[in-house]
C-alpha cells in the first residue's frame, strides 16, 4: 500500500491549514509581547483575514469530487458549498464577537482562536468521507464550543450552559462512536462509498445490529442539530452562550452537521428498512411542531429563536427524509442542492437575528426579552425594518430567500411523494408565523400608546454588528428576488460530482 | 422600437413611486406627491384601453422572462377579458383612496403611503401574474402591507385583527403552495409537457385524473387545496370571520382596498385557476360553493341587519354581495359568470364607496353607532344624496350598477339550480331591508345625540369629498345604464371560458402585435377618412 499523499490531498486541506495558521497568531502576539491582550480590532482584522484566506482557498481548491489522505477526504459541491457557509457565518460571528460586551476585550485573541479552531472542526466534517474523520471533526468543533461558551462575562447562565452542552454532548458523541463501531462491525467499512453500497443489502438482510449502529449515529448528529428528542439543550445553551457564539452555534454548526447528515443518507439502500423511514419522518415532524409550538411561549428572545432553530432544523431534515428514503433517480444530489440553499438561507437570516439581538444587549447577563423590543420602530426604523425583514423571511413570506427554501424542500418532498411531511411542515410554517409576527407588532404597532415622554430604547453602536443585520436584510431581498444563479451555482456544483 | 412593457410598468410603478417616497424628508409633501403619482400610474393603465383588443380572448401584451428556472419560476404576466377590468378597478381606486384618506391619517404619512403603494404592486402583480408561483408570490406579499396598514393606523383592536387576518389568510394559501408545486410536478411527468413549470397556460393542458365519486383524486385534492386559498380570500361563508374584525379594525383606506381589491383576488382565483385547471372536480363539486354561496348571501345579510356598528353593517354586506360573486361562478354559466365579473367591479365600487362614506362621517363625530345618528339628513344634505345613491347601488336597484350584476347572477344560478336561486333572492330583499333601515335610523327621524350636539356642528362634505365621491358615482350610473361600456371588454373571454372549460386554452398576444393591431386600425381609419374625404370632394 502507497502510504505517499499527492498535492491534491493537501490542496484540500488547504483551507483548514489556513485557518490553523492564521488562529495561531493572535495568540501568539500575545505570548510574545508579554501577556498584553493585543487591540481586538487587531485581532478581529486577523480572524477576518484568516477566514477570507480560508473561504479563497475554499473557493480555488474544493469541487469537483476529489478525494484525498487516501479517501478520508471528498471535495465535492456538497463540501464546497456547505464550507462557504460555515465560513462565512464564522466570519460574521467574529464581527459580532468583536462588538458584543460578554466576548470583547478580555481573553478576546482566545476566543477569535477558538472560533477559528472550531472552523476548522467544521471543514473536516464538511469534507469527512469516513465517519470516523466525520467524529474526529465533530469533536474538534464541539471542544473549542464548549470553552468558548464558558468563556464568557455573564458568570452564571454561561457556565451553565457550557456545562450541560458538554455533559449531553459527550453522552452524545459516546453513542455517535458507538455506533460507528457497530457500523464498522457489521458492515467492514466506515468511508461513505463503499458503506451506500452496503447499506441496502445489510437492511434487506434485517441486520440488526447495522439499524441500531445506523440509529445511534443519527442520534449523535440530531443531537447536534438539535432535533426532538435531543433538542432540550439546545434553549439553554443559546440563551447562556454569548450572543455571537449562539449566532455562531445556530449557523455553523447546523449547516457542517446537516451536510455529515446528508453524506450518511445518500443511499438508496435505506428504502429496505420501513421503520427507519417511519423514524426519521416523525423525528422531522415532531421537531417542526415542538419547536414552533414552544416557541410561541418564549418571552426571552434569545430562547424564542432557539426553539425557531429548532423548527428549521425539522424542516430541515424533510430535505433529509427526501435523499434517504425518496426512490427517484438522483434524488439524494436533488435533496443536497435544496438542503444546501435552505441551509444558506437559514445562515443568513439566523446571523441577521441574533445580530439584532446582540444590538439590544445592555449589559452583561442581561436577557433581552421579547416585549422590550416595543416601540422599537419609532427609535430606531432602519433596524426595526432589517429586523423585520429577517422575521417575515424566516416566517416564509415570498418573495424573500426564507421563502425559496422552504419552496425547494417543500417541492422536494413531493416529488418523493411525502406529502404528509410537506403539508405539516407547511401548516407548520403557518404556526411560526405567530412568533415570528409578534417583534413585529411590538416594534411597530405598539408602544406609542405608552406616552410619549418614555425613555427611548437605547441600541448599542456597534458598527459591525449592526453591519451584519443590514447586510443580511439585504441579501435576503436580494438572494430572494434572484436566486436563480445561486441555485444554478449549486447545481452545477453538486451534479458536476457524478 | 423595443417593446414597451406595458404591464410590468403598470404593476411596478406604484412600488418605484413607493420607494421615491421613502426617500422623501419627512411627511410633508407626501400627499401631493402620492395623488400625482396615483393619478399618473390610473393613467398609464389607461393605456390598456389602446392596446387592449376585446374582440379575442387571448392573453394579450404577455410579457415573459425566465425568473428561477431552477424551480421552473418565470416572470410570466398577461391580461385578458378575465382580468382587464380588475386592473382598472386596482388603478381606479388609488387615487380615490389617496384623496379620500387626508384626512383619516394624521400619524405616518410617509410610511402609510408607502404601504399602500406598495400593496398597490403586489394587487396588480396578482391579477396579471399567469405563472403560479409568481401569482402566489404577489398573492402572500400582499398580506405584508394590509398587515401593516390594519396593524399601525388601525383601532383599537388592530393588533388581534390584523394577526388574524394575516394568519387566517396565510394558513388557506399554503395549501394551494404545496398544490401548485404538485401540479409543476404533475407538468413535469406529463407526456407532451415534460418539463417543470409553473405557466399557467401550460397547466391549463394538464389533464388531472378524476374519479366522479372519489374526493381522493388528485384533480378533487388540488380543487380543494384551490378553493380552500381563494374561499377565505373571499371570504365565503363559514371562513369569512377575519372580515369583519380586519374592517372594522381597519383605517378608512384599508378597508377600501380591502374590500374593493382584496377580496378580488380570491373570486378572481376561482375563475382564472379554479375552474379552468380543475373542471371536473369544479362541475362535481360546484354544488357545494353554490349552495355555500347562497347561504352566504342571506347569512350576510342577517347578521348586518342587527349590527349596531355602521362599519360593520357594511362589512358583513360585503359577506352578501361576495356570495353573490360565488354563486354566479359556480353557476357554471355565462350569465353568472358575466354577472359575478361585474358583481365584483360593483362591489369593489359600491362597497369602498360605502366605507369611504362612514370613514367621513366617523372623522366628524368618532363614533359609527347607528343609534347615536339620526336626522342627519336635514344636517348634511349633499352627504345624504351621496349616501342615498351608493345604498341604491348596493342594494342594486335597476339603473345602478348594482342591478346589472345581480340580475345576472340571479339569472345564471336560477338556470343552474332553482333552489339556490330561490335562497339568493331572499337575499336580495334582506340586502334591501338592512341598507334601507339602517339609512332610515341614521338620517331620519329624531335628531340623535350626535347630531343634536349643538357644540360640534356637523359640516357637510367639502370641495375634496365630494371630488372622491364623484368618480364612484358617475361609474355607479355609467355602469348600471351602459353595462356594455363594461361587458364588451370581458364577453370574448368569459364566452370562451364557458365554451371550453373542460379543454381551455388561451392563446398570447405580445405588445409587438397589439402595436401592429393598432398600427393597422390607424391606417385602416385614415384610408376611411381619405376614401370619405375624396367621395365627398367627388360629390361636391
Amino acid at each position: 500500500m502507497n502510504h505517499a499523499l499527492g498535492i491534491s490531498s493537501y490542496l484540500i486541506v488547504a483551507p483548514m491549514l489556513a485557518l490553523l495558521a492564521a488562529s495561531l497568531v493572535p495568540v501568539m502576539l500575545k505570548v510574545f509581547s508579554g501577556n498584553r491582550e493585543p487591540h481586538p480590532f487587531v485581532t478581529t482584522t486577523y480572524g477576518f483575514i484568516a477566514v477570507a484566506t480560508a473561504l479563497g482557498l475554499a473557493i480555488t481548491f474544493l469541487g469537483g469530487s476529489k478525494f484525498g489522505f487516501h479517501n478520508a477526504l471528498v471535495s465535492d459541491g456538497l463540501s464546497l458549498w456547505a464550507s462557504v457557509i460555515v465560513l462565512v457565518s464564522g466570519g460574521f460571528s467574529i464581527f459580532m464577537m468583536h462588538d458584543h460586551v460578554e466576548t470583547q476585550t478580555k481573553l478576546f485573541s482566545e476566543k477569535v482562536f477558538l472560533l477559528l479552531g472550531s472552523l476548522i472542526g467544521m471543514l473536516i466534517v464538511v469534507l469527512s468521507n469516513d465517519l470516523i474523520v466525520t467524529f474526529l471533526g465533530i469533536e474538534t468543533m464541539s471542544l473549542c464550543l464548549y470553552v468558548l461558551i464558558a468563556m464568557s462575562r455573564e458568570t452564571i447562565l454561561s457556565k451553565e450552559a457550557a456545562f450541560k452542552y458538554f455533559i449531553l454532548g459527550s453522552f452524545a458523541s459516546a453513542i455517535f462512536l458507538y455506533g460507528i463501531a457497530l457500523i464498522y462491525g457489521t458492515a467492514g467499512t466506515t468511508q461513505f462509498p463503499g458503506l451506500m453500497e452496503q447499506v441496502g443489502p445489510l437492511l434487506e438482510s434485517r441486520n440488526h445490529l447495522f439499524l441500531i449502529g445506523i440509529v445511534f449515529v443519527v442520534l449523535g448528529f440530531a443531537f447536534k442539530v438539535s432535533v426532538f428528542p435531543f433538542h432540550f439543550w439546545t434553549p439553554d445553551v443559546y440563551q447562556g452562550a454569548p450572543t455571537p457564539v449562539t449566532a455562531f452555534m445556530a449557523t455553523a454548526v447546523k449547516a457542517a452537521t446537516f451536510v455529515a447528515i446528508l453524506r450518511l443518507f445518500q443511499s438508496t439502500g435505506y428504502q429496505h428498512s420501513l421503520p427507519l423511514k417511519e423514524v426519521i419522518s416523525w423525528l422531522a415532524a415532531l421537531t417542526m411542531l415542538v419547536g414552533n409550538a414552544a416557541a410561541i411561549m418564549q418571552a426571552n428572545f434569545k430562547r424564542m429563536l432557539a426553539y425557531s432553530s429548532v423548527a428549521h432544523s425539522g424542516y430541515l431534515m424533510v430535505g433529509v427524509v427526501a435523499a434517504g428514503f425518496g426512490d427517484s433517480q438522483g434524488v439524494a444530489s436533488a435533496a443536497g442542492i435544496v438542503v444546501l440553499f435552505y441551509l444558506l438561507a437559514y445562515s443568513i437570516m439566523t446571523l441577521g437575528s441574533f445580530a439584532f439581538v446582540a444590538l439590544l444587549e445592555k449589559s452583561v447577563g442581561q436577557a433581552l426579552q421579547v416585549d422590550d423590543v416595543r416601540g422599537l420602530a419609532r427609535s430606531h426604523p432602519v433596524l426595526a425594518g432589517c429586523m423585520a425583514i429577517v422575521l417575515f423571511s424566516l416566517a416564509g413570506v415570498p418573495p424573500l430567500l426564507g421563502f425559496f427554501g422552504k419552496f425547494g424542500l417543500f417541492s422536494l418532498a413531493i416529488e418523493q411523494n411525502f406529502y404528509w411531511l410537506a403539508i405539516w411542515g407547511v401548516l407548520n410554517s403557518v404556526i411560526s408565523v405567530y412568533y415570528y409576527l409578534r417583534p413585529i407588532v411590538l416594534m411597530y404597532m405598539q408602544g406609542e400608546d405608552s406616552s410619549a415622554n418614555a425613555p427611548l430604547i437605547e441600541m448599542n453602536k456597534h458598527i459591525m454588528t449592526r453591519f451584519t443585520l443590514f447586510g443580511s436584510a439585504v441579501l435576503i431581498i436580494i438572494m430572494g428576488m434572484f436566486s436563480s444563479p445561486i441555485l444554478a451555482a449549486l447545481k452545477a456544483a453538486i451534479l458536476g460530482r457524478s | 422600437m423595443a417593446q414597451m412593457p406595458l404591464l410590468s410598468l403598470i404593476v411596478f410603478m406604484p412600488l418605484i413611486f413607493a420607494a421615491l417616497m421613502a426617500l422623501m424628508p419627512g411627511d410633508r409633501g407626501v400627499r401631493p406627491m402620492a395623488l400625482v403619482a396615483s393619478l399618473l400610474q390610473f393613467g398609464v393603465s389607461l393605456l390598456l384601453f389602446k392596446y387592449y383588443d376585446a374582440a379575442t380572448p387571448a392573453l394579450q401584451l404577455v410579457e415573459q422572462h425566465s425568473w428561477i428556472p431552477e424551480f421552473g419560476i418565470s416572470y410570466f404576466i398577461g391580461v385578458d377579458g378575465i382580468s382587464f377590468w380588475l386592473i382598472l378597478l386596482t388603478t381606479f381606486l388609488l387615487p380615490v383612496v389617496v384623496l379620500g384618506s387626508w384626512n383619516a391619517i394624521d400619524k405616518k404619512v410617509k410610511a402609510f403611503h408607502v404601504a399602500l403603494f406598495a400593496l398597490q404592486t403586489a394587487m396588480l402583480g396578482s391579477f396579471v401574474a399567469m405563472d403560479l408561483v409568481l401569482f402566489y408570490v404577489f398573492f402572500e406579499l400582499s398580506l405584508v402591507p394590509m398587515y401593516f396598514i390594519v396593524g399601525i393606523w388601525g383601532g383599537a383592536r388592530r393588533v388581534y385583527a390584523t394577526m388574524k387576518f394575516f394568519i387566517y389568510t396565510m394558513a388557506g394559501s399554503v395549501l394551494m403552495l404545496l398544490a401548485i408545486i404538485y401540479l409543476m410536478f404533475a407538468a413535469r411527468d406529463t407526456e407532451g409537457l415534460g418539463y417543470f413549470t409553473a405557466n399557467v397556460l401550460e397547466l391549463y393542458k394538464l389533464k388531472l385524473p378524476f374519479t366522479a365519486d372519489g374526493l381522493m383524486s388528485p384533480q378533487a385534492l388540488l380543487f380543494f387545496a384551490f378553493s380552500a386559498a381563494f374561499a377565505i380570500k373571499v371570504p365565503m361563508f363559514p371562513v369569512h370571520t377575519w372580515l369583519p374584525d380586519a374592517h372594522v379594525e381597519a383605517p378608512t383606506p384599508g378597508s377600501v382596498v380591502l374590500a374593493g381589491v382584496m377580496l378580488k383576488m380570491g373570486t378572481y382565483g376561482f375563475v382564472r385557476f379554479v375552474i379552468p385547471m380543475f373542471p371536473e372536480a369544479a362541475e362535481h363539486f360546484g354544488w357545494i360553493f353554490l349552495f355555500l354561496g347562497a347561504v352566504g348571501i342571506v347569512y350576510g345579510a342577517l347578521v348586518a341587519m342587527v349590527q349596531p356598528d355602521i362599519k360593520k353593517l357594511v362589512a358583513y354586506s360585503s359577506v352578501s354581495h361576495m356570495g353573490y360573486v360565488m354563486l354566479g361562478i359556480f353557476a357554471m354559466n355565462t350569465y353568472g359568470m358575466t354577472g359575478a365579473l361585474y358583481q365584483m367591479l360593483n362591489h369593489g365600487i359600491s362597497t369602498g364607496a360605502l366605507f369611504l362614506l362612514v370613514g367621513m362621517i366617523y372623522e366628524r363625530t368618532h363614533s359609527r353607532e347607528i343609534e347615536k345618528y339620526g336626522g342627519l339628513a336635514k344636517v348634511l344634505p349633499i352627504y345624504t344624496i351621496i349616501f342615498f345613491i351608493v345604498t341604491l347601488s348596493s342594494i342594486a336597484v335597476p339603473m345602478t350598477n348594482g342591478f346589472v350584476g345581480e340580475f345576472l347572477i340571479l339569472l345564471g344560478s336560477f338556470q343552474a339550480s332553482q333552489l339556490m336561486g330561490a335562497i339568493a333572492v331572499t337575499g336580495v330583499i334582506f340586502g334591501a331591508v338592512y341598507m334601507l333601515w339602517m339609512f332610515k335610523r341614521v338620517f331620519f327621524g329624531e335628531k340623535g345625540e350626535l347630531v343634536s350636539d349643538e357644540k360640534h356642528p356637523l359640516h357637510d362634505l367639502s370641495a375634496r369629498e365630494i371630488l372622491v365621491m364623484a368618480p364612484l358615482i358617475v361609474l355607479v350610473f355609467w355602469m348600471g345604464l351602459v353595462p356594455n361600456h363594461f361587458l364588451s371588454y370581458s364577453k370574448s373571454s368569459i364566452d370562451h371560458l364557458m365554451q371550453n372549460k373542460d379543454a381551455y386554452q388561451l392563446g398570447v398576444l405580445t405588445m409587438e402585435d397589439a402595436t401592429k393591431r393598432v398600427a393597422a386600425t390607424i391606417e385602416m381609419e385614415t384610408v376611411t377618412a381619405k376614401a370619405t374625404t375624396t367621395e365627398a370632394g367627388v360629390a361636391r
